[in-house]
């Protein structure tokens, strides 16, 4: 169990927690849930982490069910069960980097932009986040950022300039992360995409979130959820 | 911990409690969280000769105090199996199940071939998984194809062989009977009960082959009146499942007649719900003044 210090409505349905002694890497996630032991609901649920801060990180979740609608309301000092961190997370290079985020899917991305700017202060960071209504957190974003640009109600991907070089990671809906594939394989740019799925045990035993691959079904929870573009079939 | 030492199937074991088949991978998944050697026993994911990619679409789905999953049986087949992961399966010091499904009586008749001359304690024949379509749960609905598959996969495989019956049989006792006398050493059941769940807002079901298999707590009191019945009627040990998630829930098997017990879904929700189960009912013992947590088999 995991002691909430903050957990906050930060945009649309959307809350910030940060949970005590959770210590993560960019683009890793855990399985958060409201109880602990047997009962209703039943299973965690993935849950991006956002920041990591003194060992304590700082999940993004959308309400979107019982069991966020639970977590939201939980207040400091409360407990949740959380196990983690899991998945393999992002890579940090000393290359450019260029972040695609839609909607919850932003999620992942702040910890990896803040992490590779305390690396390589001297590299060039672009954002570009999307959202279907009302925007959060972009200027948690613009302050780390070289460039930042935000698009409400249209297609993110159509901002980008997949010609510059260096690296650039995706998170968002699939079709999203369908279209940034193709324009990355086009322009022959390095792309990685955080995937997201059902999930019931998170750490690779049940195989309820298997994706295809060229290299055949692989655990977005185990071996993911970051995978190199070319390689998964969306 | 001798007072939860067991036998099955002439297996001995340090306690009665067994990771599911398709809940525990092939053993190494939860090792982060705690020694698998722990563990009584460890079935295998399920596997198929051929093996298989699994089902697309949505695999699994919360229903209240439940799991629905529609994985279709993933697995790397059964060679592959033995050359790649059962050598570190071995490994772990618990008894070592290997779970088999076939779409076809050739493919059990191939698969038991193949796992007759492998390293394992013991073969468990899947005759019900409900996520395939023509294979698994088929076989396992009426005594008569039960006992087929179970006499012809026995001539093959010397190994001790428990037969993991479905819930969903239209008379569960009748195939459990069928399968003692077709020569299964034990049984072990509820494998997961057939089960549905409609996307509203979509207007179509969650699953591409619209029913799934049932697991969690909320199929328990139906696992444990199943498995109460068919002790009563059976003379081979029986292992007992469904929606098994703390030492009391384990105990209420135990006493219902099982000789172990298995814990799956629960593991997804708290990686050390059977390590805490096993705790629990050494306390148990402990309490109670048994000597062994078999005193109480059958007591109810």
């Amino acid at each position: 169990m995991a002691v909430v210090l903050e957990n906050r409505c930060v945009g649309p349905e959307v809350y910030r927690m940060r949970l005590a002694q959770t210590p993560s890497t960019p683009g890793q996630f855990y399985m958060l849930r409201p109880l602990e032991g047997a009962g209703d609901p039943l299973l965690g649920r993935p849950i991006s982490v956002f920041d990591c801060v003194e060992g304590d990180s700082v999940f993004l979740y959308k309400v979107v069910g019982r069991g966020t609608k639970l977590l939201s309301r939980k207040r400091e000092g409360d407990e949740v069960a959380a196990i983690g961190p899991l998945g393999n997370g992002f890579p940090l290079e000393d290359a450019n980097l260029t972040l695609i985020g839609g909607g919850i899917g932003i999620a992942p991305l702040y910890y990896l932009l803040k992490e590779h700017g305390r690396l390589f202060p001297a590299r060039k960071r672009r954002v570009y986040l999307g959202y279907s209504g009302e925007s959060f957190l972009t200027e948690d974003f613009a302050a780390l950022a070289d460039a930042c640009k935000v698009n409400i109600g249209g297609f993110v991907t159509e901002d980008v300039d997949f010609g510059l070089g260096g690296l650039y990671c995706a998170c968002g809906p699939t079709p999203m992360l369908r279209a940034a594939k193709r324009e990355a394989e086009r322009c022959n740019t390095r792309l990685l995409l955080s995937l997201e799925a059902r999930m019931a045990c998170g750490v690779g035993a049940c195989l309820g979130c298997s994706c295809e691959t060229l290299l055949g079904n692989k655990r977005v929870c185990k071996d993911g959820p970051v995978f190199p573009a070319e390689e998964v079939l969306l | 911990m001798t007072a939860l030492q067991t036998q099955l199937l002439g297996v001995s074991m340090k306690n009665p409690v067994i990771a599911a088949s398709g809940t525990f991978g092939f053993g190494r998944e939860y090792e982060a969280f705690f020694d698998p050697g722990l563990l009584g026993g460890i079935s295998s994911k399920g596997l198929t000769l051929h093996g298989s990619k699994g089902n697309k679409g949505v695999r699994v789905w919360e229903t209240p105090a439940g799991l629905l999953n529609s994985i279709g049986l993933e697995n790397p087949g059964v060679p592959s199996f033995i050359q790649r992961e059962l050598p570190q399966m071995r490994r772990i010091p618990s008894a070592l199940l290997c779970n088999m499904g076939g779409h076809s009586l050739e493919d059990y008749e191939q698969g038991a071939s193949l796992l007759d001359g492998a390293d394992i304690d013991i073969l468990e024949l899947n005759i019900s998984c409900p996520n395939v379509k023509a294979g698994g749960m088929a076989f396992g609905m009426e005594p008569a194809t039960a006992a087929d598959v179970v006499r012809r996969v026995k001539a093959l495989c010397r190994h001790p062989l428990l037969v993991k019956l479905s819930p969903n049989a239209p008379d569960v006792v009748a195939v459990a009977r069928a399968v003692e006398a077709a020569g299964a050493d034990g049984l072990s059941l509820t494998n997961t009960f057939l089960g549905m769940a409609i996307d509203v807002d979509r207007r179509r079901a969650v699953f591409d082959n619209v029913y799934a298999g049932l697991s969690g707590p909320a199929v328990m009191p139906l696992a444990l009146c199943l498995v109460h019945k068919v002790c009563k009627a059976v003379s081979i040990p029986v292992v007992g499942l469904g929606g098994i998630a703390t030492w009391r829930d384990a105990l209420c098997f135990l006493m219902a007649g099982a000789t172990a017990v298995q814990m799956g879904t629960a593991g997804f929700a708290d990686p050390l719900a059977m390590p805490k189960a096993i705790e629990g009912l050494q306390a148990y013992c402990q309490r109670e003044g048994l000597a062994n947590i078999h005193e109480i088999q059958g007591i109810v």
